[in-house]
């Protein structure tokens, strides 16, 4: 058994399955991952491969069929529901593709709602949330609500909202799926910070772009990790030889 | 007239952007006069990072291959201990090349014939199995696209070379798109065997 | 044809869709039209029963008695030859005897009068069977009222001057006041039992009774001595003594009154409230329509068909539902209305007839309408891209509330904020807990009403005050039961409706716990709203139904105890779907957005 004391998050022979019989359908199949405190890892593959769900196990969101998942040091199988969303709370922030933002707040209220949920003195969520929306460029449109924010910005608020508990762990679940390439660049460059500044991050992603701001590449396919790629460390080229310019 | 094509044939060709630095150079001189090193400076301003793809003499040797062809005329300006202080300036042909250069719209070709046939022949010949050979090229892409992104992030906001660098990433995701699509080919014709 | 078609196979497949919601709108509409249907056969009850009895017994217009006193039988014919040929008399019947006997039962032994009839039905005064069979030898018919009192069936034995009898039948018949308003009570046997009963000690008297040619004479017939005035001044015969239908219907009607009263006010109660009650889900169902002709228009509907596929939903649910809602009313109203007629003294009534189903149907299909014009109405009107986007009336902002409930412990703020959202379905949340409220009030007052005191007073007979009482409490229970049902529905819907604000909740944080709480938070506001309201409302309604409010006084601790009782009611209903939904996985509510 490996040792997993410095990984923020390690899971072990995951599985995931849906329906019975001949309708059996697995959808995470015996993955296993272990993620180190300050590793940003992509995870790659066509629609359909599971990553999504992979990724919801991975926050608690969805209970394994088999395997053990390990998140700060707290085993989470068998956790109770309100175990599992304290841990949440504390430990874990989620974007998701379709923002999720609550329609009737404005980009302050959103960002500070997980402090607000985790107890925190209003005052204090208060700036917390205003500190994270300078942090992420958004600072002039606090008191915009999301159907004034185009989608670039709202998953900006998103992953705004992420940070606020300082979480051990942030999951993105194709946190660009429904951004153009404009806003996708925007949200590159959030997470390349994030990644800059320490935060552990594991996104599950089709747009290759995200996928080159981690340290770890892994492509997944029906289920199974089939691959994976170091993106940093190792040699580099340069970049006028990657673009074929050096004749 | 000498045709831009034909210009190309007289030169060993050296990488796409060989064939360009002449069409730039009589570009930037339409808009008026300027020294070599001026038009050096331009040229690695747009090209940022990739500035490096510029070797030292390769300007002063084109604008000297662009004068013998009639479509330059330079002057010498000034001190005489400091040699490489020539002006430039466009011929009337010269604009005339700019205009159908700015006109033309072929683009460099869209078909990667080489992979391609790389893992056609690899299947054939049994040598190796193209599914592997797809995955280390992904690999290799993958790695390159992650550093090519890193620098056109590191560019400042309104810098143009960012936009050249953006050119490149897309391009690799593009690449790495159509790979995704071969290893799914290759993967079936596997399973068809 | 196609059409048509494909408007029955989208209404079906959104019905398959939303099963639970459907199924509890089923539900909801089921008890209301169960409500409404049983609501109006005991109003038909109350609706002058004594003339419906007049007329299904061929009740008399005048009726001459002739004693008994001794000597009475000396003559009949004699005596009441001048009635036979009064002018205004249209027919006669009779004369039969009468007399008394002391009748006992096992528990009790009381004196009754006797009549004797014929086996062949009368002319005029044929009582209606309630039960059983008409006289035959050593078979006694008693009146209802009698046999209620006496708490007699059919088949029991019965003492007549100590001759054993069989209770073979019930009978009513307004030739007289009903017992105990009529006293002694009255048991028809055949005419030789009834001469064979009568003895020195008690002697046969006589009855006739008559037809008129106007029936509305017959009390200027008996007040101005018409038939007396026949008889010569200085006969030595006994006069009959006459009393008109009018004259019965009044002495009957002090008590019918009391009990009209009661069967009416709550009949009424029962329908209004199962009005009130429909409406509030209409309501409920126009607010989710509003995506659902969005999507219509998006995939080509016409404005036309559009609203017939709403139509046809809300048809099929209002119609099935109506179809339950009969068929239970036909198997419960019979309990009510038979225990309403027996009060009125009245024969039976079929309760559910073909107008009354026709009556139910009509509001059912006038429920589905209007829940269909008015979303089809602002589906045409607003953009097609504006009715998808929109869920009904996207939630608006309340920056007070907002910046308030930041203040709140974790649960509270949910609570309020999930209310802030949607502002007007928690007001028809309200709404419908007010309702519920209110048939709770309603049932309490009507329990401990002046007039159900009353009509013991009147009586003075444990036993009949005892099927009053019997059928306030059945009438009661149907209340409460309607307004739990009410509640639960409307708790469930809203559960379901905050589905996603919840599913979100959890997945930043928050414990099923604080979820389950901030729900409950959710549904206490308007449940506090309905009881502080539903309480006033109850005794306003039951005035409105015909009751006397400040004659009727609910202990004050029972209504008290409604508020608290309310609340703790929501809180219960809220928890347990809320606490189902916090353990569907919260992916599931996610993702499929």
């Amino acid at each position: 058994m490996t040792d997993t004391s410095g990984s923020v998050l390690a899971a072990s022979a995951l599985r995931k399955e849906y329906g019975k019989g001949a309708a059996l359908v697995r959808a995470v199949d015996d993955v296993s991952l272990e993620v180190a405190q300050g590793e940003s890892v992509a995870i790659v593959g066509p629609s359909g491969c599971g990553k999504s769900t992979l990724l919801y196990l991975l926050g608690g969101l969805e209970r394994p069929t088999a395997g053990t998942l390990q998140l700060a040091q707290r085993q989470l199988e068998q956790m109770p529901e309100a175990g599992l969303a304290r841990l949440r709370r504390r430990a874990l922030g989620f974007v998701f593709q379709a923002f999720h933002l609550v329609d009737e707040l404005n980009a302050l209220e959103n960002v500070e709602l997980p402090a607000l949920l985790a107890g925190a003195s209003p005052r204090k969520a208060r700036e917390r949330a205003t500190d994270l929306l300078e942090q992420v460029g958004l600072e002039d449109r606090a008191e915009h609500l999301p159907s004034a924010l185009s989608g670039g910005q709202r998953q900006r608020v998103a992953i705004a909202r992420a940070l606020a508990n300082g979480p051990a762990v942030v999951l993105a679940d194709e946190p660009t799926g429904n951004l153009d390439s404009a806003a996708t660049t925007d949200v590159l460059r959030l997470f390349e910070q994030l990644h800059a500044d320490g935060q552990t991050l594991v996104v599950v992603t089709h747009d290759e772009r995200i996928a080159a701001t981690a340290d770890r590449l892994i492509t997944m396919r029906d289920g199974r990790f089939v691959d994976e790629t170091k993106l940093t460390g190792g040699t580099q080229r340069t970049v006028t030889e990657i673009a074929g310019l050096d004749g | 007239m000498p045709q831009p094509s034909e210009l190309r044939d007289t030169e060993p060709l050296n990488g796409y952007q060989l064939r360009v630095v002449r069409e730039v150079l009589l570009a930037l001189l339409a808009a008026e006069p300027s020294h070599g090193y001026q038009l050096r400076a331009r040229l690695a301003l747009a090209l940022g990072p990739l500035a490096g793809a510029l070797n030292d003499g390769q300007v002063y040797v084109t604008l000297n291959r662009l004068e013998k062809a009639g479509l330059v005329a330079s002057e010498r300006v000034g001190q005489a201990d400091k040699p490489d202080r020539r002006v430039y300036e466009l011929t009337p042909a010269g604009r005339h090349q700019v205009t159908d250069w700015l006109e033309d719209t072929s683009w460099p070709k869209p078909a990667p014939a080489e992979f391609h046939l790389k893992l056609v022949a690899a299947a054939a010949a049994g040598l190796a199995d193209p599914v592997g050979i797809v995955n280390q090229q992904r690999r290799a892409l993958l790695v390159g696209l992650a550093q090519a992104q890193r620098a056109a992030l590191a560019e400042p906001d309104a810098s143009v070379a960012a936009l050249l660098l953006e050119g490149v990433v897309l391009r690799l995701q593009a690449d790495l798109r159509w790979l995704e699509a071969c290893a799914r080919y290759w993967n079936k014709a596997k399973e068809r065997r | 044809m196609g059409r048509l078609l494909l408007t029955w196979r989208l209404a079906i497949r959104d019905i398959k869709r939303r099963r639970v919601q459907a199924a509890l709108l089923l539900l909801m509409i089921v008890t209301t039209t169960t409500t409404l249907t049983i609501g109006l056969a005991l109003h038909k009850v109350t609706d002058s029963p004594f003339a419906r009895t007049r007329a299904a017994t061929m009740g008399p217009d005048i009726v001459a008695e002739l004693g008994p006193t001794p000597g009475a039988s000396r003559d009949v014919a004699r005596q009441f030859a001048p009635l036979l040929r009064a002018p205004g008399v249209a027919a006669t019947d009779g004369p039969y005897p009468i007399g008394f006997a002391r009748l006992t039962t096992r528990h009790i032994g009381v004196l009754a009068e006797t009549e004797g009839r014929d086996a062949a039905p009368a002319v005029i005064d044929r009582p209606a069977l309630t039960a059983g069979r008409w006289v035959s030898p050593g078979g006694a018919v008693i009146e209802r009222g009698f046999a209620d009192a006496l708490g007699l069936h059919v088949g029991n034995r019965i003492d007549l001057n100590g001759r054993a009898f069989r209770v073979a039948g019930i009978a009513v018949s307004t030739a007289q006041c009903f017992y105990p308003v009529s006293s002694p009570g009255l048991v028809w046997l055949t005419r030789g039992d009834t001469e064979a009963l009568a003895s020195s000690a008690q002697p046969l008297g006589y009855i006739l009774n008559l037809k008129l040619d106007d029936p509305s004479s017959a009390e200027s017939f008996e007040n101005g001595n018409a038939g007396t005035a026949f008889y010569n001044a200085g006969s030595n015969d006994t006069k009959p003594s006459l009393s008109s239908w009018q004259d019965i219907q009044r002495q009957d009607f002090k008590v019918i009154s009391v009990d009209q009263k009661v069967l009416l006010i709550v009949s009424t109660l029962l329908a209004l409230l199962a009005i009130a009650s429909i409406a509030v889900v209409v309501g409920s169902r126009m607010a989710e329509q509003t995506r659902r002709v969005g999507l219509l228009k998006a995939v080509g509907g016409t404005p036309l068909l559009v609203a017939a596929v709403l139509l046809a939903e809300n048809l099929l649910l209002a119609l099935a539902a109506t179809a339950v809602g009969v068929a239970i009313g036909q198997l419960v109203a019979p309990v009510l209305t038979n225990l309403g007629n027996g009060l009125l003294g009245s024969p039976p009534t079929p309760p559910v007839t073909v107008t009354s189903v026709a009556e139910v149907v009509i509001v059912a299909i006038l429920v589905a309408a209007c829940a269909t014009v008015v979303p089809a109405i602002r589906g045409a009107r607003t953009s097609t891209i504006r009715a998808l986007n929109d869920p009904a009336h996207p939630p608006r902002r309340r920056p007070w509330l907002i910046s308030m409930s930041a203040w709140l412990p974790v649960a509270l703020l949910l609570g309020v904020r999930l209310v802030a959202r949607r502002v007007r379905r928690s007001l028809l949340t309200a709404a419908s807990m007010t309702i519920a409220v209110m048939m709770v009030v309603a049932a309490l007052t009507l329990e401990h009403s002046d007039e159900v005191r009353n009509r013991a007073a009147v009586i003075g007979t444990t036993t009949v005050a005892g099927r009053v009482t019997h059928l306030v409490f059945l009438l009661s229970a149907i209340l409460i039961v309607l307004a739990a049902l009410n509640a639960i529905f409307t708790t469930w819907a809203t559960v379901i409706d905050a589905q996603r604000p919840t599913a979100l909740a959890r997945a930043l944080g928050a414990t099923p716990r604080q979820i389950t709480a901030g729900l409950a938070t959710a549904q206490l506001m308007p449940g506090v709203l309905a009881a502080c309201l539903g309480i006033p409302l109850g005794l306003a309604l039951y005035g409105v139904a015909g009751g006397h409010v400040e004659q009727a006084s609910p202990p004050l601790l029972w209504l008290a105890a409604v508020i608290p009782g309310t609340l703790i009611a929501v809180a219960v209903l809220t928890a347990i779907p809320a606490r189902i939904g916090a353990r569907r996985p919260v992916a599931d509510v996610l993702r499929s957005d």
